[in-house]
């Protein structure tokens, strides 16, 4: 068990006024389980009515709109998590939508001819029976995925799918956990995508949890782990089109208005040592 | 019936629909055509006695297919009981995940049903699809009767056929009857859509407003109508005529400029009625169509009163296997098409183009149902002032409110092209009056 002190902060500015700005935040750590939220503050600017629901996937919304003109646009959150509470069972959301394969994490010829590798090499190299269950058969791939997929930013694009990131063998963490999750999902294993952050990172992160008969379990592709207390679960889907962290639309004065975005993450566990630079 | 009767004033009657623009719009090579759709002024009859059964099955079917979807989209008992594929819910285009634990106003999904129904040379009538999306035809049997009564009306003293112009009351009270407070509204995507006039008419005849995706507007949870004054009303019920896909911009295709931001979000928490429900596509998807009579006995634990027509799965091994040997006979349909389109008949295929089908057939065969071609009976239709034989069918709008009503008329379908069974009007078909006789 871990407390958790959490900053995210993201900003769009853009180089002209745009209005009826539309947006939906999937930002605010959500409680369940395994993880409360101990203190919660947040922000958006420009001011609007701003209100809060959940989504079919048991994400927390902000959404509102700013129909002025404006040239920034921010959201600001920040609080403290408690991780690592408890088993993750009481969970009630269908696992049926998380057995199958998105536009995203539909696999091609190229992911088909690696899950094959593996799901003999799986069965070749795992004699002990209590390793073939679904946790030991998704660590086995994830094991197999980190070595194949090397991590480099600037080849992907937030819409790149499974498939042709995997052709290119290389990509950040939305990547690794599509090319997983479409791996997971030959297998028939229920599984979906997690939006959130972890310690020592400046940027948000993403990764898999898969459905065992002992809950949800979370798996890092990117760092070759399963997930502990020193994560922060945001969001979660079938694929990052459901977490997206910002979904917006607006409208501007001629042609897309250009918009550049910055996001700033802090995750530091209280009582921790800080290096001196705050 | 003397049929001369009703001819005399047919080029008037249907000079009357141009003028009142009853037109049918679509999409060819992505431009926009609008045409006349044709009426036939020979009404279809339907006996009061061969209607009653109809009504009987019809309600039967719209309240089995109502519970199916509210378990789908919240226990999923049917699929855990192994009644209906999880496969065929869960990848099927009609399922929407984002609608999942959403209870819609008084647990209504279906407001507004279009069943399609024909009838065989035997008499028999069979369900040859469910339309539980936007469907749409009501308002052509209804401007076309009212128009009949102007031209003929001595033909209503002599016949009597039960008052179709009904429709306008059912519909008010199916929209206030889930009405959360506040105005009712017909969301139309605008002139371009091929059922404009539809729309127009139905918010005249229901006194509803008419209104585009820039009019509404959410703000702090609830759903605004702006008025020509700038005046903002609470809007507590949108019979929308636009898809899911375009709805809500924030859920769903994020390019659509014809919905409402937001709508979603505050229809999931109960602050607008949304008609039809969004997600209640997964029901009509051609692939659950096999499914409905099994639903009935799991809900409703009745045998179905209304026939399917003889469905095959290709999806079951032994389903396939007779479509493969019956090809000939059968007539596949892709079950992500509408509107006639991706229906094909196995005995009008070359030779090539029979192995391609089989190909795509065999790779993906959740994709595609196979039905028996059925001997439709003929309708005369008047062409040329000679009475021609064609195919047609009926569309059957069943409306959900407190209690399932049956619109007692319908909209029947016909086709022009003497060899065809594809009546859809986006495929040039024309259109008659049904009569549902009173005694």
């Amino acid at each position: 068990m871990k407390q958790l002190r959490f900053h995210y902060y993201m900003e769009i500015r853009f180089d002209i006024p745009v209005h009826d700005h539309h947006f939906t935040l999937r930002c605010l750590p959500k409680e369940d389980d395994s993880q409360i939220n101990e203190e919660l503050n947040y922000e958006v600017r420009p001011y609007c009515d701003l209100c809060r629901g959940t989504d079919a996937f048991g994400n927390e919304m902000l959404y509102g709109s700013c129909r002025e003109p404006h040239k920034l646009f921010l959201a600001d959150v920040y609080g403290i998590v408690q991780t690592g509470c408890g088993e993750r069972i009481s969970e009630t959301a269908s696992e049926y939508i998380y057995r199958y394969q998105t536009l995203q994490t539909a696999p091609g010829v190229q992911i088909r001819g690696f899950y094959k590798e593996l799901e003999q090499d799986f069965l070749r190299e795992t004699d002990a029976p209590e390793q073939k269950d679904v946790t030991g058969m998704a660590v086995f791939f994830m094991h197999r995925l980190n070595k194949r997929f090397q991590y480099r930013s600037g080849i992907t694009l937030i819409d790149t799918t499974a498939e042709e990131a995997f052709e290119k063998g290389m990509g950040v963490c939305q990547d690794y956990a599509h090319i997983f999750l479409s791996l997971l999902r030959l297998a028939r294993i229920p599984c979906r995508y997690v939006s959130g952050m972890m310690t020592g990172e400046g940027f948000s992160h993403a990764w898999v949890e898969i459905r065992t008969p002992e809950g949800w379990i979370g798996l890092d592709p990117t760092n070759d782990r399963i997930v502990g207390d020193d994560y922060i679960r945001i969001a979660k889907g079938r694929d990052y089109k459901d977490c997206l962290i910002n979904r917006g639309i607006f409208k501007g004065c001629v042609g897309t208005a250009f918009q550049e975005q910055m996001i700033r993450v802090e995750v530091k566990e209280i009582g921790e040592k800080t290096d001196g630079n705050d | 019936m003397d049929n001369r009767e009703l001819f005399k004033n047919s080029d008037s009657v249907n000079e009357l629909l141009a003028r009142y623009g009853v037109k049918f719009g679509i999409y060819k090579d992505h431009v926009f055509h609008e045409q006349l759709f044709p009426f036939d002024m020979i009404p279809r009859i339907i006996p009061a006695d061969e209607f009653a059964y109809l009504e009987k099955g019809l309600k039967q079917r719209v309240m089995a297919l109502n519970l199916f979807i509210k378990d789908i989209y919240h226990e999923k008992k049917i699929i855990r009981d192994g009644v209906v594929p999880e496969e065929f819910v869960f990848s099927g285009s009609g399922y929407l995940a984002c609608c999942d634990q959403i209870m819609p106003q008084k647990e209504i999904y279906s407001h507004i049903s279009g069943i399609d129904l024909v009838q065989a040379k035997d008499g028999t009538w069979y369900v040859l699809e469910d339309n539980l999306r936007i469907p749409s035809g009501a308002s052509y049997p209804m401007i076309a009767r009212d128009l009949c009564r102007k031209c003929e009306p001595q033909i209503f003293r002599d016949i009597h056929p039960e008052d179709n112009r009904n429709y306008a009351k059912y519909l008010r009270e199916t929209m206030d009857y889930v009405n959360t407070g506040g105005h009712t509204v017909i969301l139309t995507p605008g002139r371009y859509n091929a059922a404009y006039f539809e729309h127009s008419y139905l918010a005249e005849q229901t006194g509803a407003h008419l209104a585009n995706g820039h009019e509404l507007i959410v703000e702090n949870d609830h759903l605004y109508f702006i008025d020509y004054s700038g005046k903002k009303e609470r809007v507590g019920a949108v019979y929308r005529r636009i898809s899911d896909d375009f709805l809500d911009p924030m859920t769903f295709r994020e390019n659509s400029l014809i919905g409402i931001p937001h709508i979603f979000d505050i229809y999931r928490k109960g602050n607008v009625a949304i008609l039809n429900a969004p997600g209640n596509g997964v029901a009509d998807d051609k692939g659950i169509y096999y499914f409905v009579p099994q639903m009935i006995r799991y809900y409703l634990g009745e045998e179905a009163i209304l026939n399917n027509a003889p469905t095959y799965l290709p999806y079951y091994k032994n389903d396939m296997k007779y479509v493969l040997e019956h090809f000939d006979d059968l007539v596949l349909k892709d079950v992500a098409e509408a509107g006639g389109y991706g229906v094909v008949f196995g005995y009008k295929l070359s030779k090539q183009e029979k192995e391609d089908f089989l190909r795509m057939l065999k790779e993906e065969p959740r994709r595609f149902i196979a039905q028996e071609v059925i001997d439709f009976l003929d309708i005369n239709i008047m062409e040329k002032g000679e009475l021609v034989p064609r195919k047609a069918d009926l569309r059957a709008f069943v409306l959900m409110g407190k209690e399932p009503v049956v619109w007692k008329s319908g909209l029947t379908r016909f086709s022009r092209n003497p060899d065809s069974f594809i009546v859809n009007s986006s495929q040039g078909g024309g259109f008659k009056d049904t009569w549902v006789l009173s005694q």
